[in-house]
């Protein structure tokens, strides 16, 4: 069973692990995505209730914010185990980075009113900044007290049940980081089907008018946000090798169950080299997102920088080869919406997708490697 | 009078003549169907205008109401067809259950089945796989037994394509358990509206419903519907499909899902970039090159031959292109390859996912990439095992 394997000297780490293996026994993902995408929800507003109770959202949001001040690890192991178990929720989004940009900002009201609600549950509060390699989507003007946002910001995720939006837009020369109430006049949302059958929306700002208080960040500079996008990458890899895990145990396990020729088919030495190539990317994707945890955790930007981008490439190619090739080894049974594995590929397409494309992240790999 | 001697003419004659009916005739609003495989009823326009035409049916013989072409024109029907982007009929009836007859067929059985396969009248499914029989079809276990006249069926079949809109079913049952697998195998054609026939479809990766289980419980069926001698049905089986094996090497899938990757490539600006140039370059040839060697076998049969074990490469590399033409797809369409959703450029949508979801099925369907290795390696490399 290839998994991330990191020093656990106290059994947190497994601890944590085990926790969420016994939520998904109560709530599988793959019903809970059958049931999100057949009625168009955008996210399980009930199941991320239970998370926040069991104290997963705002894990990485310090202490003084009321979080649980823990790093990229733990958050890590938790979003490797939800890959797993296919549990669907904007967690790397409206919880990591969220919390990361909010960690990032100064002390104000809004700050401790989105952190006490993002850790409660209550609010859900969807940062909608990256997108398509773009950061800043939003134009602002200041009108006297308030600053009027314009502009459209695509791939949204759980846009209909946020209550609060995390944006970034241009005022007066300076990025400001902006919290937005989901209500706010002028703001409305265009739906896209997602490839998970859940919406993914393009939020379009007219004149939208929000109060000063609103500001998180006056002047956030761009090192601030590429770095909490940076973990956000290493949580939606290591959901991403989480999948690629699974996805090769299912494929294991389905071909040394499936009988065809006398034999499962899993004995035919063709089928056993596909299962070590397999065995071997989700290997490889878990050493990568280990190596960029252990950086991210030391010193050096630019190692740290380099092994997040290596290991959001290693881990979404990995998830969504392995997912196709499980398919093929499932035979036409792999062709059907009633067999898990298809979900397991589009939500590796999914993740994969989000925060940087497996090639846009090697290419920008290797110019910011080889930058002197 | 109606033209009935097609072969006669030169090839870029009957293409011209073919080509020019199907552009006028073919509903546009049919052409290049998101849907592999559309139901009679979104289809039956076209269907019936082929039918009146006389030429629905290319390869049957004319005193059976088809066109009579021999292996060189029916390519050239094909490719027409594709190239036009006109949609897939209900097929099976046409394609295989019409040669099984017109060879192994009683006057009867010809008699009743062909006229109503022409009509539309009766719509045909293949109920061959069953849950346990996969690529390993000669384990199949839906049983037949004759009593009082009457095959007394028993079993299930599955991924049987359309079979909720079909009204037969020419299925493969085990007439004699003792014998060996292959030795114990006949065809009978079934009316699924007998008693004891039950469908049911089985959505797809698209969420489309186009394959079925069919479940037979103590189905009694004429014993007047056995096609050929009992226990042959392995042999007829087999036999039926004879050159058109070329067809499941016929690029159509991948020229179509090329011409969306250059599509979206063109209106995301993607040939300046010279990595996806190269990637692009690569797929081309590929295609490019699997036409030259698709017209290798068809030369074959052009002068009058017979394809060999050999020609599986082509459904391999075939199958595997269009895999690889429909990932790059979605490398391209970059966050957008998140879209359930077709994509939006300036000269049409873009069907990306859907697409690269259809693409996994034509690897595993047709006999298997790994089952056609298997074969390539005993009947063609002759290598040992
Ligand atoms: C879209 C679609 C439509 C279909 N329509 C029909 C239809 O209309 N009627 C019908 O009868 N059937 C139909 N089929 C079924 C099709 O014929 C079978 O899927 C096919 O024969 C493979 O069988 P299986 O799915 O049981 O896979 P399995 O035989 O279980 O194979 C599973 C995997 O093991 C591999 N494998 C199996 N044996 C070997 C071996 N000896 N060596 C190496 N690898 C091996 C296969 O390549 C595959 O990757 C359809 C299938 C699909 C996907």
């Amino acid at each position: 069973m290839p998994q991330m394997v990191m020093d656990d000297e106290d059994g947190e780490l497994a601890m944590l692990r085990d926790s969420v293996a016994a939520f998904a026994e109560n709530r599988p993902g793959p019903k809970t995505v059958r049931a999100l995408r057949g009625d168009h929800r955008d996210m399980d507003t009930a199941q991320w209730t239970e998370m926040a109770e069991a104290g997963w959202l705002g894990l990485m949001l310090p202490e003084e914010l009321g979080g649980a001040g823990l790093g990229i690890r733990h958050q890590a192991i938790i979003s490797e185990a939800l890959g797993r178990a296919l549990i669907p929720s904007p967690m790397t989004t409206a919880s990591v980075l969220s919390s990361l940009l909010l960690a990032a900002a100064p002390d104000s009201a809004e700050r401790s009113r989105l952190a006490e609600g993002l850790i409660a549950g209550s609010a859900i509060v969807v940062p909608a900044i990256e997108a398509n390699g773009h950061l800043v989507r939003l134009n602002g003007r200041r009108e006297g007290n308030v600053i009027r946002l314009d502009g459209h910001i695509e791939f949204v995720e759980a846009a209909h049940s946020a209550t609060d939006f995390i944006v970034l837009a241009e005022v007066d020369g300076k990025t400001l980081l902006l919290s937005l109430p989901s209500d706010c006049t002028g703001l409305s949302r265009a739906d896209k089907e997602g490839v998970e059958g859940t919406p993914l929306s393009i939020l379009v700002l007219e004149g939208c008018r929000v109060a000063p208080e609103k500001c998180l960040i006056d002047g956030a500079d761009a090192k601030t946000v590429a770095k909490a996008i940076d973990l956000a990458r290493v949580a939606a890899s290591a959901e991403l090798s989480g999948i690629a895990s699974r996805a090769f145990e299912m494929a294991r396990e389905y071909t040394v169950n499936r009988v065809q020729f006398g034999k499962p088919i899993a004995s035919f030495q063709v089928i056993q080299h596909r299962l070590v190539d397999l065995w071997s990317e989700a290997e490889m994707a878990a050493a990568a997102v280990v190596n960029a945890i252990e950086f991210l955790e030391g010193e050096d930007e630019k190692a740290s920088r380099l092994a997040v981008l290596a290991a959001k490439a290693r881990a979404s190619d990995a998830a969504s080869l392995i997912a196709r090739r499980a398919i093929h080894l499932y035979g036409a049974m792999g062709f059907t919406d009633e067999s898990d594995i298809g979900l397991y590929l589009k939500r590796a397409i999914n993740l994969g997708g989000m925060l940087g494309q497996a090639e846009q992240l090697r290419r920008q790999f290797v110019i910011e490697e080889r930058a002197a | 009078m109606m033209q009935t001697d097609w072969n006669s003419l030169p090839d870029e004659e009957f293409r011209e003549i073919f080509r020019d009916w199907v552009d006028d005739n073919c509903p546009s609003e049919l052409r290049y169907m998101r849907k592999q495989r559309p139901t009679y009823e979104e289809v039956k326009d076209w269907y019936q205008a082929l039918s009146e035409k006389g030429w629905l049916s290319p390869v049957w013989p004319v005193e059976h109401g088809g066109m009579g072409l021999n292996p060189a024109k029916h390519m050239i029907y094909v490719e027409e067809w594709a190239r036009l982007g006109c949609p897939r009929i209900p097929d099976h009836g046409i394609g295989l259950v019409g040669p099984l007859l017109i060879q192994y067929g009683t006057a009867e059985q010809k008699a009743e089945f062909l006229p109503k396969i022409l009509s539309g009248e009766h719509m045909w499914c293949q109920g061959y796989s069953e849950p346990n029989a996969g690529s390993d079809l000669a384990s199949l276990r839906t049983s037949a037994v004759l009593e009082d006249g009457h095959f007394v069926v028993n079993g299930q079949k599955i991924w049987t394509t359309l079979a909720h809109c079909a009204n037969w079913i020419f299925v493969l049952v085990r007439t004699d358990k003792e014998a060996k697998p292959q030795r114990g195998i006949s065809v009978l054609l079934v009316d699924m509206s007998l008693p004891g026939v039950t469908v049911r479809p089985i959505a797809n990766l698209r969420g489309e419903k186009d394959f079925c289980e069919v479940f037979f419980d103590s189905v009694k069926v004429p014993a007047h519907r056995l096609v050929g001698e009992v226990n042959q049905g392995w042999t007829l089986a087999k036999s039926v499909l004879g050159h058109e094996r070329i067809f499941l090497g016929a690029p159509t899938r991948p020229e179509y899902a090329l011409g969306r990757l250059e599509k979206l490539a063109t209106s995301r600006g993607a040939f300046d970039d010279p990595a996806f140039l190269s990637r692009y370059a690569k797929l081309r040839l590929d295609l490019y090159d699997l036409g030259s060697s698709f017209e290798r076998f068809a030369k074959i049969l052009r002068s009058g031959g017979e394809l060999g074990a050999d020609v599986s490469m082509l459904k391999i590399f075939n199958t595997e292109l269009y895999q690889r033409i429909t990932e790059e797809m979605l490398m391209l369409a970059g966050e957008e390859s998140r879209y359930n959703d077709d994509l939006e450029t300036e000269n049409g949508d873009v069907d990306a996912m859907n697409l690269f979801l259809d693409s996994r099925a034509p690897a595993i369907f047709g006999g298997s990439n790994e089952i056609q290795r298997n074969i390539l390696a005993k009947a063609v490399l002759g290598l040992p095992g």
